[in-house]
């Protein structure tokens, strides 16, 4: 049985555009194989990917779009030769070819590339707050009638500007409402867009839910916003010709309802009677304190 | 036969000690000679000599320095004050669980799927099932209450914590985490009320373990490699700086993971149960809690908020250092949450009046605790500025403002604040309670603590006249004796110790106006013991208690078990002074004697009530009437009347009447009857007691007085009841313990020097109780050989010194006893004699019959002192001393220092040849 492996030099696997991709392929083996050599291989594309469960105007499309490749690069790092049996290690490399009889040995690493923010962004990550302010005139769908007629007010304020490895901070107060509060939840959206043709293709997904008050909280509290981005669901902002990724983020009041049990499953993020709500962009940008972190 | 002859002032002039006179009197504290001390060193200097008395003493020394180096050195290191909150917290978990137990039933308005495991859990899936197929939402609601019981629950959460740990240890630490959420989840229920402390202590034992498991881990990934190679040693104080790259990574890895939870309080939970990992990502940890403290606002329900709060007090106590800042914004968060809780306008939305009773006790503890961790270890200037913050003080000279505070809160408060504070603010601080009214706390408890407060450590005068003027004018408001009682209790200590006495009468006035004007209950009886207590133990002397107005009414008025106490605190008090002469007293006492027995069942008394028992008797053995010694007997015989069902009592009552009979006969013969009227009320008295022996003794004792004063048929009288009493014995005891046999035998042998000295009825004959007395040895089953040969000496005894021309001792030189009535009596001395020689015969053969052998020889040994000493040792007695000395030989060993001495004695006796000589081969 023999095994290929890559370890990359760092355990986060970030790596910027001017440094190299530093690691070792570990090959282990119980006897000593012969090969065709040994190839290492760096592909970085954007596809669309389909997640199960997700349906509407990308599914039918998936066959459609092709993969839009960024970078492919190939390597051979030996030519045809024999690896001993045990634990060999070489600097850098992947791919084993081994003859028609035998499967590649290959492996795979995912790695991240991270760029400084001057390249990518130039505005900087500004401190500023963007204010919100939600009541029952601001919202454009219908509202529950004692919701309409009897009011409330929600107000607050919240960094629409992040770096990734910071988290969305802000505050939030409820001024008044007449009708006792459920929850108030914070949603990061992340809406991906392909051009296709001559059409834009977007899909937006919810990937994080926060909440920031159960129940009907006391009147005129202020209470903070402290959302940690999920990394692995993120990445900084792209604008980029053929495909973009943008994030945005909606603060979603769901008031106390009998209806609202009957539509437990429902997309929280859909407008119903018994939720307001305001939604924010969020311009994500790579991390500024990355240095005090690899040293 | 002969009696052998006995001088017994010769006698006693020869065998008494020669006597000298003492400079010092033995029991006297010692002066300061040093031969005392000397004796006191050589008693430490023996390791091995454990005196139970000394060495407590010096370890409670030990164990003072102790306290006090730990007071002195203010800077006590990290690691013990960990271990101290450690241990608090583990109390307080238990005080936790103790004060509200788990109910049989929990209710849970939506059965977690951690909670449910298997069949039920089936149960509920086909519910869901059936239900969504009704899609009727009314139906819905209702079926979503389940209930389990609460045992069930807390071993279900014992299983998960187990479940955790197992997945930690499989290096599965992503369930572990998952597992962890759903537990944490569980608190979100606060619809269980009661249960929801021992659910918390629970879930905060599960997140404090996840907690230590990750801590220990990203620990052990900073200070080894990969391959297992040492890279540092992480101190106690160590900093962010020293931590490398991986751990940090692993870190920070946790915190994203905690902070993706989607639901606030699993997430908060989470991130409190991993903040002391904060400090391998930065060096202010603490900031984190500012941000946490603020977060739980979030947390609408009130129960669910308080406990949240109380969850992050205990784990901020696990960072190095720590400011109060977090702990003061959740109490002044609580303040907001109390005060929405007990507006009327939240009660109307369907919570009963209990329920939010029953809430605000169950957010009372963690209020506790926090104030706890504000006011560790604080000086008096950050109280200052922590009264402040908390929106009370204005500055830091008026640390008291005219803010009104929730009551429970500021209970806690006055609770923990320092005595210093409290004494110097204490007129300020009784004006925010007075305004601090509301429904969270009973106000009159807080008065109530200010008053403990203060006993602490007494304030200046001026102040605290000035709070107890106040505190008087509060009390007069209150129309609840309950209310008043509560709130006066602490304040009667300072106006005792103060003197205060115009306070003292309005406190007592106060009560008993409210105690007369409705019957009172079980919980006032409570307060006013205390009271009543604290008074009696600051007076000396108890005329002074009775001279005090209303004392006597509010005594009247209780009743129980505190009544008793009172009774019995008033007794002690009363019999300890010697005696009790004032008849207005006496009067008083026995009313509260007659309280005190209507209050205990003395016939089934065991116990405490032995207590009362004594007391009464003590009191009435301590009543001296003086010269009015009618009035005392009269006394006694209403005694006797009220107290009758004490055994004691009546043993007492005979006591004191043969007591007044001698002191009667003291002054002459003049008050005869009135001696007569005591005996035959001890008489009379005697039968009721149901002990045999005390009646034996007290029959003895009664006869002696009799015969004092001369009336020698009542002496007979006694001396025939003494002796049926005795022959009864088998009738009623069962079985008697060696105890009581031993004292009868002892009384037997009283009685019989008491016959010493009663004159011979010679109608009945000379021997008439001396053969009643010997009837017995055959008569009664409990009387064994042993005492049977006792007994019989006895009887030889009194034989031998009633023939005496002269006897050893006499009643009164009016009486005549037997020596003067039959002095020359031949047939007196022949009758003796022949009864003797009969006694004798009996004796030896009881010995001869005695099985065990060295029973027989000792048993032979004390009959031939007996027989020696009261007889002519001539050819008639010589043979039964040889035979007694040589059945004492064959069982007994040679050396036998109670043969040795007799055999010296019948040598001593023996005119002619020893008996020794004669029997040795």
């Amino acid at each position: 049985m023999s095994t290929v492996e890559i370890k990359l030099s760092r355990s986060n696997r970030i790596y910027r555009p001017s440094e190299p991709l530093q690691g070792k392929i570990v090959i282990k083996s119980s006897s000593s194989i012969f090969h065709y050599g040994i190839h290492l291989t760096v592909n970085g594309s954007a596809n669309l990917q389909v997640r199960g469960g997700s349906a509407g105007v990308v599914e039918s499309l998936y066959g459609v779009i092709k993969p839009i490749k960024i970078l492919k690069k190939s390597q051979e790092i030996r030519t045809s030769g024999r690896i001993g049996s045990g634990t060999t290690e070489y600097l850098v490399t992947v791919d084993i070819m081994r003859g028609y009889l035998h499967k590649s040995l290959s492996a795979t690493v995912e790695f991240i590339v991270e760029t400084d923010k001057a390249d990518l962004l130039e505005r900087p990550v500004s401190p500023e707050m963007v204010v919100f302010y939600i009541t029952q005139d601001t919202q454009r769908h219908p509202l529950l009638p004692e919701l309409k007629s009897g009011g409330f007010k929600v107000t607050g304020k919240m960094s629409t500007q992040c770096s990734l490895l910071d988290p969305i901070t802000g505050e939030l107060t409820v001024e008044a409402s007449s009708v006792p509060i459920h929850s108030i939840d914070i949603h990061l959206l992340r809406m991906e867009s392909i051009l296709l043709g001559e059409k834009i293709i977007s899909e937006t997904s919810l990937i994080q839910t926060t909440q920031v008050a159960d129940g009907d909280v006391c009147r005129n509290m202020t209470l903070p916003i402290y959302v940690i981005l999920p990394r692995l669901l993120t990445c900084p902002t792209v604008l980029a010709g053929p495909f973009s990724v943008e994030f945005k983020v909606s603060v979603v009041i769901s008031f106390r309802s009998e209806l609202s049990k009957l539509h437990k499953k429902s997309d929280p993020t859909t407008p119903r009677l018994w939720l307001a709500m305001e939604t924010l962009p969020l311009e994500l940008s790579v991390c500024t304190r990355r240095q005090q972190f690899i040293v | 036969m002969e009696f052998r002859p006995r001088n017994y002032i010769a006698e006693e002039e020869s065998h008494a000690l020669p006597r000298s006179r003492a400079d010092d009197h033995p029991l006297f504290a010692p002066s300061t000679s040093s031969n005392h001390h000397k004796v006191d060193v050589v008693d430490h200097e023996s390791h091995d000599f454990f005196d139970p008395l000394r060495s407590p003493a010096a370890n409670a020394v030990a164990l003072n320095k102790d306290v006090e180096d730990g007071e002195s050195s203010s800077t006590v290191s990290s690691e013990a004050a960990a271990e101290v909150s450690v241990k608090e917290w583990t109390t307080f978990k238990r005080f936790l669980m103790q004060k509200f137990p788990v109910s049989k039933m929990v209710s849970v308005s939506l059965m977690p799927d951690v909670i449910i495991k298997t069949g039920k859990a089936n149960v509920k899936d086909s519910t869901t099932k059936h239900l969504k197929e009704l899609d009727d939402p009314a139906n819905f609601a209702e079926e979503d209450v389940k209930v389990i019981t609460g045992q069930e629950y807390v071993s279900r959460l014992h299983e998960l914590k187990d479940e955790i740990k197992r997945a930690w240890t499989a290096e599965d630490r992503v369930t572990s985490l998952k597992l962890s959420i759903k537990v944490a989840r569980l608190l979100m229920d606060t619809s269980v009320l009661q249960f929801y402390p021992t659910l918390f202590v629970l879930v905060a034992e599960i997140m404090d373990m996840l907690g230590n498991l990750v801590w220990e881990r990203i620990k052990q990934k900073a200070e080894f490699g990969e391959d297992g190679s040492r890279l540092c040693y992480l101190s106690e104080n160590f900093k962010e700086i020293n931590i490398c790259v991986e751990a940090k990574e692993t870190c920070n890895n946790w915190f994203c993971k905690v902070g993706s939870v989607r639901e606030l309080l699993p997430r908060i939970y989470l991130e409190l149960a991993i903040l002391p990992c904060w400090r391998f990502l930065n060096d202010r940890p603490a900031n984190s809690l500012q941000r946490l403290v603020l977060m739980t606002r979030g947390l609408a329900d009130p129960l669910a908020s308080v406990y949240c709060r109380l969850y992050m007090a205990h784990c901020a106590r696990k960072l190095p250092s720590c400011d109060t800042g977090h702990l003061i914004t959740s109490i002044n968060d609580i303040k907001i949450l109390l005060t929405r809780v007990l507006s009327t306008k939240e009660a109307a939305h369907g919570k009963s009046v209990d329920n939010r009773r029953l809430l605000v006790s169950l957010m009372e503890p963690t209020i506790e605790y926090i104030m706890k961790c504000i006011f560790k270890d604080a000086s008096q200037r950050q109280v200052g500025t922590v009264l402040m913050e908390l929106g009370l003080g204005r500055n830091q000279v008026e640390l008291f403002g005219s803010n009104p505070c929730v009551s429970v809160v500021l209970h806690h408060l006055l609770k923990e604040l320092p005595t210093e504070i409290v004494g110097s603010y204490a007129v300020e601080i009784l004006h925010l309670i007075e305004y601090s009214n509301d429904k969270s706390y009973d106000q009159c408890l807080n008065y109530r603590l200010l008053g403990f407060r203060l006993c602490e450590r007494r304030p200046t005068l001026d102040i605290l006249n000035a709070a107890v003027d106040r505190i008087i004018q509060v009390v007069t408001l209150l129309d609840e004796l309950d209310d008043f009682l509560k709130v006066v209790d602490p304040y009667v200590d300072i106006i005792l110790q103060n003197q205060m006495d115009n306070h003292l009468n309005t406190i007592l006035e106060g009560i008993s106006e409210r105690a007369c004007k409705k019957e009172i209950v079980d919980n006032d009886v409570v307060g006013l013991q205390s009271i009543l207590m604290k008074i009696l133990s600051h007076f000396k002397d108890l005329e002074d208690v009775f001279a005090l107005g209303h004392f006597l009414e509010i005594l009247d008025v209780m009743y129980g078990s505190s009544r008793i106490s009172i009774d019995m605190q008033i007794l002690n008090m009363a019999t300890r002074n010697g005696c009790i002469n004032d008849p207005t007293t006496v009067q008083l006492l026995f009313e509260i004697c007659q309280a005190l027995h209507d209050g205990i069942d003395f016939v089934n008394s065991k116990g405490d009530d032995y207590q009362a028992a004594r007391l009464i008797s003590r009191f009435v053995l301590m009543v001296d009437y003086g010269a009015e010694m009618e009035r005392h007997l009269t006394f006694l015989v209403e005694c006797r009347g009220a107290f009758g069902s004490i055994n004691e009592l009546k043993e007492t009552l005979v006591h004191s009447s043969n007591h007044l009979a001698t002191k009667a006969l003291k002054d002459g013969r003049k008050h005869l009857s009135f001696v007569k009227s005591c005996i035959a009320f001890s008489e009379v008295t005697i039968p009721s007691i149901s002990d045999h022996i005390r009646q034996l003794n007290l029959y003895i004792e009664t006869s002696e007085v009799a015969l004092l004063a001369g009336l020698i048929s009542h002496s007979d009288g006694l001396v025939d009841s003494a002796i049926s009493c005795l022959q009864s014995v088998d009738l009623i005891n069962g079985s008697l313990t060696p105890v009581d046999v031993d004292g009868m035998v002892t009384s037997i042998q009283k009685l019989c020097s008491l016959l010493v000295i009663v004159p011979g009825n010679p109608e009945l004959g000379f021997t008439h109780t001396l053969k009643s007395i010997l009837s017995l040895i055959t008569s009664q089953s409990w009387i064994t050989s042993k005492i049977k040969i006792r007994i019989s000496c006895a009887i030889v005894s009194l034989s031998a010194t009633l023939s005496q021309n002269k006897l050893p001792y006499n009643a009164d030189l009016e009486i005549l006893s037997n020596d003067l009535l039959f002095y020359g009596d031949s047939s007196y001395v022949q009758e003796l004699l022949s009864f003797s020689e009969h006694v004798l015969q009996n004796l030896v053969e009881i010995i001869e019959q005695e099985p065990s052998g060295a029973a027989r020889g000792s048993m032979a040994l004390e009959a031939c002192n007996c027989i020696a000493a009261s007889f002519k040792i001539n050819h008639n007695i010589q043979p039964v001393c040889s035979k007694l000395i040589e059945t004492a030989k064959s069982n007994l060993s040679t050396n036998d220092a109670y043969l040795q001495s007799t055999i010296k004695v019948l040598d001593k006796h023996l005119p002619t040849s020893g008996i020794s000589a004669s029997t040795t081969i």
